[in-house]
């Protein structure tokens, strides 16, 4: 039996920023931006419940629809994201709740968090270390990203709005965001 | 919303492969050859090293050759590349994939030297962005890259056009298409249930396909010059779900071939009619005997494009209700009520393989928004020629 050396045949990216940015902070006042896409209608309903909130407390909240990430269109898609991530002041990134959009999600989650915006990412449960995974892989292992259960598309719409009330708590801790209304300036 | 069509995004570079300058440095290969690869020092006899691959998950299953560096070296100095070039970054990590980690992949892979170009093209094709790498190395889907070469290289390779050219024929194209698989285990990481959530993965994922196209017996121009005006070597990759078979021993005329095989992939679960997928193309695999009926009375690709494009689409109302109303909202459903696979003819990919006994076709399904890509497979330039032409 005889003993060499071989050549490692892997390739992994050395850096890695495990900070998990800036906290959202109050929300009053700031502009909410939520990452919606085609596949998920529960996360059309939770996002939507969510803004709701945000606005009664103060944020201005836009949305921003991904589509086809290639061609012509994936061009327009990221030139309309980055548009997108100029608008806003808090980015909330959702659904990792498939391999690739799971991947998209955390793709644009980076985008957002390495421009410095505050920046959480939505993943269900069976998905989430998945999304730790790419989030590392992408050089951001400290992402902040909050759980949701699974499995939840599946749901009706009467099922899914409870799941999003009763996140909606535990998501402004992961965003380190706050409800209070700011003092009024003397 | 409106039908998307699909046209490519603008891109830094073309599909013209740079030119390779010829080099010969014997077989240790060119001195300033370095090697930057971590080394392992292991038992280099099959069972061992192939524990220890295992144990590192470099593997497959299959047994690997051990990635010395004399075998990496030889395998270098066959060719005109330097090892520290870089082919692409490819995702979802974005790391440098370089000559050297190919290499190393392919001797694992046991792939020829020869082959190098041919691998290096692939790859190159299949981390443009419209092909949608992201999605494919991450998805639930069982998606991998078929690739369909062109040109004298598929003699010169082995690559099988004929019987049993999209697996089960004895060629080197199958260690050629393992090379790529590895490549995507160990530099991309896509590796099941960790980076990639195939739900059910494919066998394609172990060799995927590397397939030639019968260019000799088809009556239309090659796939990649039809493609990408590229003439001679090339190759084109295409993100599939699998491949389907259809069958046909009943029709003899050229629309009758067609709608057979146009109505048979237009199967309502097929990824080209997910609301989840804005656009998608189809690629078909017509053997000889049907490519030489069909182009008889089609001798314009782009009729047999038009009339498989009609046939592969369905009624909106054959669809399950949710589904219908989902792709209604998207403004899938066309004015006569149909929902059609691709936005256009062009959409659907035609190339001409397969044994001589005909009787079938075969389709293969895209995933997601991947599109097709097809790119030139350099050759070199021998060193003299390059200097007078300096």
């Amino acid at each position: 039996m005889s003993r060499g050396m071989v050549l490692d045949p892997t390739a992994t990216r050395d850096d890695d920023n495990p900070s998990p940015g800036p906290e959202a902070g109050v929300l009053a006042g700031k502009r909410v931006g939520f990452r919606v896409d085609r596949m998920w209608r529960a996360w059309d309903w939770i996002s939507e419940l969510w803004a709701d909130k945000f606005r009664e407390a103060g944020a201005q909240v836009s949305f921003w629809r991904s589509a086809g990430r290639s061609g012509e269109e994936g061009v327009r898609c990221e030139r309309e994201y980055k548009e997108f991530l100029d608008s806003i002041d808090v980015a909330v990134i959702g659904l990792a709740n498939c391999g690739s959009c799971t991947g998209w999600t955390i793709r644009d989650a980076i985008t957002a968090a390495n421009t410095g915006l505050p920046t959480t990412a939505i993943a269900t449960r069976n998905f989430e270390d998945f999304a730790h995974e790419i989030a590392a892989r992408g050089g951001r292992s400290g992402l902040r990203v909050h759980v949701l259960p699974y499995p939840l598309n599946e749901k009706r719409k009467e099922d899914v709005l409870p799941v999003g009330e009763e996140h909606f708590r535990q998501v402004l801790q992961t965003m380190g965001a706050s409800l209070a209304v700011p003092e009024p300036a003397e | 919303m409106t039908i998307e069509l699909i046209r490519p995004g603008s891109k830094p570079e073309t599909s013209e492969s740079k030119p390779l300058i010829s080099r010969d440095c014997g077989p240790e290969g060119c001195e300033v050859d370095w090697l930057a690869s971590r080394r392992h020092e292991t038992d280099l006899d099959v069972d061992s090293f192939n524990a220890f691959a295992m144990q590192q998950g470099w593997g497959d299953g299959l047994p690997l050759v051990p990635p010395t560096e004399s075998r990496v070296r030889a395998f270098l100095a066959q060719n005109d590349r330097y090892p520290d070039e870089v082919i692409a970054h490819l995702p979802p990590t974005q790391v440098e994939c370089t000559v050297e980690k190919v290499v190393i992949n392919a001797v694992m892979a046991g792939a020829p030297p020869a082959a190098l170009e041919l691998i290096i093209a692939a790859i190159a094709s299949v981390a443009d962005t419209d092909f949608e790498l992201y999605g494919v190395n991450t998805t639930t889907a069982p998606v991998y890259p078929a690739f369909v070469v062109n040109g004298p290289v598929r003699d010169e390779l082995d690559i099988p056009y004929g019987y049993g050219c999209f697996g089960g024929v004895a060629t080197e194209a199958v260690a050629i298409g393992r090379a790529v698989r590895l490549v995507m285990r160990n530099i991309t990481g896509q590796i099941p249930g960790k980076t990639s959530q195939t739900t059910f993965g494919s066998p394609g994922r172990v060799a995927g396909i590397v397939v030639g196209e019968w260019e000799e017996r088809s009556p239309w121009a090659p796939l990649a010059e039809r493609r990408a005006g590229i003439s001679g070597n090339a190759v084109t990759s295409f993100g599939t779900m699998g491949t389907m078979n259809i069958i046909d021993t009943t029709s003899h005329s050229a629309l009758d071939f067609l709608e057979m095989i146009g109505k048979s992939v237009a199967y309502p679960g097929c990824n080209c009619f997910s609301g989840a997928v804005p656009f998608g193309e189809m690629m078909i695999a017509l053997n000889p005997i049907c490519a030489e009926i069909v182009g008889r009375e089609m001798p314009a690709m782009e009729d047999v494009q038009e009339a498989l494009w009609k046939f592969a689409s369905v009624d909106a109302d054959f669809l399950n209700r949710l589904h219908r109303d989902q792709l209604e909202q998207q403004g899938r459903v066309r004015e006569d009520g149909r929902v059609y696979m691709t936005p256009e003819p062009k959409d659907m990919l035609v190339f001409v393989a397969g044994g001589l006994g005909g009787l079938h076709a075969t389709g293969l399904h895209t995933f997601g928004t991947s599109l097709s890509q097809t790119r030139a497979i350099a050759s070199p330039i021998p060193a003299g020629e390059a200097q007078a032409a300096e």
